[in-house]
């Protein structure tokens, strides 16, 4: 019997600054968890108590730097009233228990991680600590109000109470119907400071990712890929490949060539001796440039789907003031490259890897070799770098096909080149800017975006996996295509944006012809607040205002973002730079947090020197503080490296850079001084691992233009 | 194929590998230590980094003959049986890693720059740390946590002789 999450929450009402909460027992006869172990207390997919009195808790949604494992064990740990540290965690498998209440899915993305747990995990700590001391008070003979758990020892006025006997008694006691949640006012660990839990093995180099998983006799594949989207494999040769020492295979998989090893050298050495004719596909000829010049006709010609519309049209009153904006593609460039362990066992086939989506590998690897969901057994690890690039398994889906293929374990490494020539990129995208202004005053403002769409790809992978096998593969793709005019990714952040004018509209026109495209934190936002808040400057400076008050003139001033701008324009002392530097303001809303960042520049010939970025943060309560603090200077990092130096390029339809050289990364020497200040909340938390992108970029361009008079709306930034 | 012995992480150590192969490979896939990092197999980005007597080097890009007859220092190798080294500490109280992938590599050429230079300026920090990327963006944290190591009363220094950690008092 498991507790079905949905209707875990029947009803809630505070009581003394406590939360109770109503439990509905439902879900007997459900798919058994894969972690259960018939010995523990185990009343949810999440916790469980072992005899000997270790707490256990199921991390449901994937540590790759965010911090997750420490808010989560923090949030039960809340509730058990004990140090997280004293909490053991385990990686997940899937179970439908897992599943996000908004994506229907068990995936970690959209930064929801902390906000979709955070009533779950600490009721199931409440839950387990209720059994426990219920158990405890009979064993002892007394109420239980007087049983204590008090950092791991359940006690009673009568002495201690071994867990082997509490544990085995409270596993039969009925659940109680309601369950009281810690007051905020008696947090002993949410919202205080602490130290991550996975602090120390990665700095020991225990940690274990996926690639450092070992299993006996176990192959190394590397791939030979066609480098032109959409291509195929006409002809190879692999004698020389073959007759590499230590090489077993050469292996045709999906038009491309999987070399199997011993060990990554031998592989690679191998791989690089295979002669290989490539079919260049339906992308020949086309390069970024085709593309951008494509965007801005379609942006031209199409009307689009219109997303939003506020106000009457005929309020847009005054002269037209339109500006166009472009982004490239870019890739994740996770620091661990995407890799898999894949062995054929008797119970099926058994991964070791890291990735975002547990779901997702169980049923796209199980379609792609023809066996059932449930013998296909993911063992997560812990993720070097995800950032949305992981939430698509096709690493995990190649590595299974090879090992089948193989007969042997084998260890499939993706290459630094296949990673940044064979991503799931950040969607190119184009965006008209348009507002109409009468006698100094903005009375207007419409944005039209001209992107491909993540949808039309994303959508298939999706029901591929959760609908019935017999579904015809044409059927996954056509909901894809019917979805993709309608993806909301390209508008978020442009719709619904938070400035008041008299009118306002955003409309979508898709892109059809593409690169692969993927979930790039903060996704769409990544590019819209560059365009939104780019944009606002201009309008600011053309109604010669300062770029703060013209922002503040057309907020709610009670509003979050009116806060945080007061706050960071504060902070950042806005208005006086130290002498050489200039600064620029944004701020965006993503992920339901609000950030509003100052960046100060310098301009030597065409270098764009970052000094240092302010930033202001509601996110509402901060379950880890510094935890908080640190999603945001990484944020602003990686946001930085986007609008300084990220560009993905595609010549016939392939990609031009293969490496760091030629797809650079901020480096330490480039890092600003960053200062963050996070708005006291009690509420809830909302997310903290994407929105510190979206700001920085226009910022930046923002500042940029206040140092040179020079509006980039392009990026990367380029001074000409 | 060829023999070739080396000291790792103060142990001397014989194998029996094709000499081109990068000390990397030896490391995470003969001798199975997965601490030093595989991120981009052309020495860009860091996260191999290992010392050679004391020095860092990129071993994804070191080819393993090269290291003959000379010391070799892993991550695994930096802290005593009782305690992390004055680097590792520092980065485990500032909570400097979040995926923690290119910390090994980070780690690796704090503690030489350290070994160096006990008490570094933002330049020198700048300098011997341009060529570890981190895509999680803890730069700030790494300063930090640099200037904090050198503050900490000892701090471990490897002997290029032996390649063992020996303890310094640093002012």
């Amino acid at each position: 019997m498991t507790l079905n999450r949905r209707n875990f929450l029947k009803g809630t009402a505070i009581t003394a600054g406590a939360l109770v909460v109503g439990v509905t027992m439902t879900g007997c006869g459900r798919m058994p968890l894969p972690h259960r172990n018939a010995e523990d207390l185990q009343p949810s997919a999440y916790l469980q108590v072992t005899p000997d009195g270790r707490f256990i808790l199921q991390l449901a949604k994937v540590e790759m730097g965010q911090g997750t494992l420490t808010g989560m064990a923090t949030l039960v740990a809340e509730e058990l009233n004990m140090p997280p540290s004293m909490i053991v965690v385990e990686h997940a498998r899937y179970h439908p228990d897992f599943a996000d209440p908004e994506f229907y899915a068990m995936i970690t993305g959209g930064s929801s991680s902390l906000r979709t747990s955070f009533e779950p995990l600490r009721e199931a700590g409440a839950m387990v600590s209720a059994l426990l001391k219920q158990a405890a008070a009979q064993l002892h003979g007394i109420a239980a109000t007087e049983v204590a758990l008090i950092d791991g020892v359940l006690s009673s006025p009568k002495g201690t109470v071994p867990y082997a006997e509490a544990v085995s008694l409270a596993r039969t006691l009925p659940r109680p119907e309601s369950l009281t949640l810690r007051a905020p006012s008696e947090y002993r660990f949410i919202g205080k400071k602490m130290t991550r839990l996975d602090g120390e093995e990665k700095v020991t180099g225990a940690a274990q990712y996926g690639l450092d998983i070992q299993y006996p006799n176990t192959l190394t594949a590397v791939m030979v890929r066609c480098p032109h989207f959409g291509g195929s494999l006409e002809s190879y040769d692999a004698q020389a490949a073959l007759a590499t020492k230590g090489v077993s295979q050469v292996l045709e998989i999906d038009g491309a060539l999987a070399v199997v090893a011993k060990g990554y050298w031998a592989a690679r050495q191998a791989a690089n001796k295979i002669k290989v004719t490539w079919k260049a596909g339906p992308l020949e000829g086309v390069d970024s440039a085709a593309l951008r010049a494509e965007r801005h006709r379609l942006a031209d010609s199409e009307p689009g789907k219109n997303v939003e519309e506020r106000g009457s049209a005929e309020l847009a009153r005054g002269e037209r003031f339109e500006q166009r904006y472009d982004v490239p593609l870019l890739a994740h460039a996770t620091m661990e490259p995407p890799n898999a362990l894949a062995v054929r066992t008797e119970r099926g086939m058994e991964i070791w890897s890291g990735c975002q989506s547990q779901q997702f590998v169980q049923g796209m690897v199980a379609d792609a070799l023809g066996i059932s969901e449930d013998q296909v057994i993911l063992h997560n690890q812990l993720l070097g770098g995800g950032f949305g690039r992981k939430i698509v398994p096709d690493y995990i889906v190649e590595a299974a096909k090879i090992a089948q293929r193989s007969g042997a374990p084998i260890r499939l490494v993706w290459s630094r080149e296949d990673d940044i020539r064979h991503d799931l990129y950040r969607p190119c995208a184009t965006a008209l800017m348009t507002a109409t202004i009468d006698n100094g005053k903005v009375t207007s403002l419409q944005s039209k975006a001209v992107a491909p769409s993540i949808f039309g790809q994303f959508i298939p992978l999706m029901t591929q996996s959760f609908m019935p096998r017999w579904v015809p593969d044409a059927t996954h793709s056509t909901i894809g295509g019917l979805a993709a005019p309608s993806d909301p990714s390209a508008t978020e952040g442009l719709a619904k944006q938070p400035y008041q004018f008299d009118y306002q509209r955003a409309d979508y026109v898709m892109q059809k012809r593409t690169a692969p495209l993927g979930y790039w934190r903060s996704v769409g936002h990544s590019q819209n607040a560059f365009f939104m808040e780019s944009f606002i400057d201009e309008l600011a400076h053309k109604v010669k205002k300062n770029p703060l008050d013209f922002r503040l003139g057309q907020l709610d001033e009670d509003s979050r973002y009116a806060k945080v701008l007061k706050l960071v324009a504060d902070k950042a002392d806005w208005g006086n730079p130290p002498a050489g530097q200039y600064q620029g303001i944004a701020v965006h809303e993503s992920f339901r947090t609000v950030v509003a960042q100052v960046v100060n520049v310098s301009v030597e010939g065409k270098t764009i020197r970052v000094h240092k970025v302010v930033c202001a943060v509601d996110c509402g309560l901060a379950v880890n503080p510094d935890m908080v603090v640190a999603q945001m200077e990484g944020g602003i990092v990686f946001g930085l490296t986007a609008a300084l130096k990220g560009e993905i390029t595609l010549k016939d339809g392939a990609v031009e850079q293969s490496n760091f050289h030629d797809y650079q990364m901020l480096r330490l020497p480039e890092s600003p001084d960053i200062e963050v200040y996070v708005l006291p909340a009690q509420d809830r938390p909302s997310g903290v691992g994407e929105p510190a992108v979206p700001p920085v970029a226009p910022a930046l361009a923002n500042a940029v233009f206040a140092a040179t008079g020079q509006r980039l709306r392009e990026l990367p930034l380029r001074l000409v | 194929m060829a023999k070739l012995g080396f000291t790792l992480n103060g142990q001397p150590l014989e194998v029996d590998v094709d000499p081109s192969m990068p000390l990397l490979w030896l490391i995470r896939d003969e001798l199975a230590m997965t601490g030093t990092k595989f991120g981009c197999g052309l020495g860009l980005c860091g996260a191999c980094t290992v010392h050679l007597n004391g020095s860092p080097i990129r071993s994804c890009s070191f080819p393993v003959q090269a290291a003959a007859g000379q010391a070799i220092t892993t991550i695994e190798g930096i802290a005593s049986d009782s305690a992390l080294h004055p680097v590792q500490q520092a980065w485990k109280e500032l909570n400097v890693a979040q995926c923690g992938y290119c910390q090994s590599g980070q780690i690796m050429s704090a503690v030489a720059l350290l070994a160096s230079q006990p008490n570094p300026s933002d330049a020198e920090i700048d300098a011997a740390m341009a060529g570890n990327i981190c895509r999680c963006g803890t730069y700030p944290r790494i300063r930090r946590a640099i200037h904090r190591a050198a503050s900490l009363a000892a701090v471990q220094v490897f002997d290029p002789g032996t390649g063992t950690a020996v303890q310094q008092e640093v002012v």
